[in-house]
């Protein structure tokens, strides 16, 4: 691996935070990448120590022709009894617009150290009113059901070089999550414009109500700090309304440095007492993620 | 079983059909009026690329199977937005009447990188008799699942008791082999069913045996009931070196069902195979089963996938 640390997610441990991510070799000669799932285990007591890497991918890529042939990004992780379940998005090539993405469930039976697929396909893919990209999942299980939040393509932009897509974020419940019913409703209202894309929809319970942090940006022009990534709050009480207020999301670009231009892809989390939140910087996570802590409370 | 072969019904390169299309009329679908019967095809043009792009057309016949009264004027349904799973073609479309409508299930086209194409099924809904199809939505009803991982499509739709049910192919494998210049697809007969025709319950198993081995590609299956026995007429080829090579091309399969749950493959018992001569004397493809006027006809492709359009049979009863 070269470099790249994307849309971390975590499972805590007894003595280490393992920390899931998405990494990328260098491109091929096309100058296309594919990202694989690794991890790095932090000590729970001081997470700025790394103690150790994954020796490999915890996923293989898809083989020819399935939906996850050139990457497996990101993961979102959860126990489920003795097993650890993830759910990532499956990448593949496309010959109109450049990637297609579906999303994919696997489960490990070793603490979260390999993963095995759940067939060769994906448990959520395209459907009749989400045509394209249905990404960047994060799973949830709130009382007996399973919950996940995602995001789904609404058009692909057409640019004149590389057309770019416009994603938002949606819903799906389930019994096992593997059969999965979608809202088909997006839950966050745009902001910046009509094209507003929004990934990395994180929810965690807390005082009575649900908080979803997630990243927005402009559909076009993103690359640096102006249009680029920022993240977003919005809360709910029966998680199907969201109130977006990005005021509350109390994080932004920093003055300099790694996390100045853009700041995305969040996952927030417990661990002993804190509420923590790793997120990207410039570039979408191409120099690693960063670690904030909540000061006060979620309310 | 036993067919009377009627001959080729309908030659495209002899009509001047919507969005500039000249050859190819694959996989017709009746849909039967009273007067007339209504055959969709998928015929081919090329993008500025030039790569085909399937379109869906139709032509309407006399009450005998054996005249054209006339053409598609207008595009029947139009293909897909930028980055849909239906933007580089559809082919096929299976059109039936449910309830007040007539709906169109489509088998749409886009193009990958490591392999030529993915397929999935879309649905759509005409009010204006056939002549033009809306989709339901921009997206597909039936797409890739855990135990179907890629190329779902092929749709055949019969609405039986309130239950719809869907037969349709879905892919096994994409393998590497010598006699083309990229992957070739391995594909397999399956069953679905829904209650409203659009959220489908499946479980990605194959129904129908292989018969030339498990690189057995099967194809566009067509289901009927005759003398309270289900009947079902698909097509099917080898993997490899299928396109010229008459030996290893398609012909057409046939099983039948008491329950609809399992199919005994009786291929010897299909009743129709290819000619001595002719358009239909080096392959036979995408069969097409339905009843009219008493008579049960099958449309169907001969040599060349279609090139030179569809022929009929009809039933000895």
């Amino acid at each position: 691996m070269a470099g790249f640390a994307q849309g971390p997610a975590t499972l805590v441990l007894d003595d280490v935070v393992r920390v899931y991510f998405s990494c990328r070799p260098k491109p091929d000669a096309r100058n296309q990448y594919v990202s694989y799932a690794a991890y790095v285990d932090l000590d729970r007591g001081d997470l700025s120590r790394v103690v150790s890497v994954s020796a490999r991918p915890i996923l293989d890529l898809g083989e020819r022709g399935t939906f996850d042939e050139f990457g497996t990004y990101p993961v979102s992780v959860i126990r489920d009894g003795d097993r650890i379940r993830a759910y990532y998005g499956g990448w593949t090539r496309c010959a109109s617009v450049p990637f297609d993405v579906a999303i994919g469930c696997a489960f490990s039976r070793d603490g979260g150290v390999r993963f095995d697929k759940y067939g060769a396909g994906p448990v959520l893919a395209a459907d009749l009113h989400e045509p394209f990209v249905i990404s960047g999942p994060k799973i949830r299980r709130f009382g007996d059901r399973w919950y996940l939040w995602y995001i789904a393509g609404t058009k692909w932009i057409p640019t004149g070089e590389r057309p770019e897509p416009v994603y938002r974020i949606r819903m799906a419940t389930s019994d096992d999550g593997l059969q999965w019913d979608r809202l088909h409703r997006e839950l966050i209202p745009p902001r910046l414009e009509a094209d507003e894309c929004q990934a990395s929809p994180d929810v965690i319970f807390a005082n009575g109500k649900y908080h979803m942090f997630f990243c927005f940006r402009y559909s076009l022009g993103y690359r640096g700090r102006e249009k680029g990534y920022r993240i977003g709050y919005a809360s709910s009480t029966d998680l199907v309304t969201w109130q977006r207020d990005d005021a509350k999301a109390g994080i932004d670009v920093a003055e300099h440095g790694w996390d100045s231009e853009m700041i995305s892809y969040p996952h927030v989390f417990e661990l002993d007492g804190q509420t923590l939140m790793l997120y990207l910087g410039n570039e979408v996570g191409r120099h690693g993620f960063g670690l904030a802590a909540l000061e006060g409370d979620l309310s | 079983m036993k067919w009377t072969k009627l001959g080729l019904l309908f030659e495209p390169h002899r009509y001047s059909l919507p969005n500039g299309c000249t050859a190819f009329a694959q996989a017709p679908q009746a849909l039967v009026f009273e007067d007339f019967v209504r055959i969709y095809f998928s015929t081919r043009t090329r993008d500025a690329g030039g790569q085909y792009v399937s379109h869906v057309s139709f032509v309407d016949v006399d009450r005998t199977l054996r005249r054209v009264i006339g053409t598609a004027t207008d595009t029947v349904i139009p293909l897909g937005a930028l980055g849909c799973f239906d933007e580089h073609g559809i082919f096929p479309m299976n059109v039936l009447r449910a309830g007040s409508a007539i709906h169109g299930f489509t088998c749409g086209w886009s193009r990958r990188l490591s392999v030529p194409v993915e397929t999935a099924i879309g649905r759509a809904v005409s009010y204006d008799e056939g002549r033009t199809f809306a989709r339901l939505g921009p997206g597909p009803v039936m797409a890739a699942s855990p135990r179907e991982p890629f190329l779902v499509g092929d749709p055949f739709v019969l609405v039986r008791d309130g239950v719809w049910h869907m037969w349709y192919i879905y892919g096994t494998a994409w393998l590497e082999n010598r006699s083309e210049p990229g992957p070739v697809r391995v594909y397999k007969i399956a069953h679905a069913h829904s209650d409203d025709g659009i959220v489908w319950r499946r479980d990605g198993t194959a129904i129908i045996a292989d018969a030339i081995g498990p690189d057995e590609c099967q194809a566009l299956p067509t289901v009927f009931a005759c003398d309270n026995v289900w009947h079902m007429y698909f097509c099917y080829r080898y993997a490899t070196d299928f396109r010229t090579n008459s030996s290893r091309g398609y012909r057409l399969g046939y099983a039948r069902s008491s329950d609809l749950a399992t199919w005994k493959r009786d291929d010897a018992q299909a009743g129709i195979d290819v000619s001595t001569q002719g358009w239909d004397s080096e392959m036979l493809c995408y069969p097409h089963v339905f009843q009219y006027d008493r008579e049960i006809y099958m449309l169907y492709n001969g040599n060349a996938f279609g090139r030179e359009g569809f022929g009929a049979a009809v039933l000895e009863q």
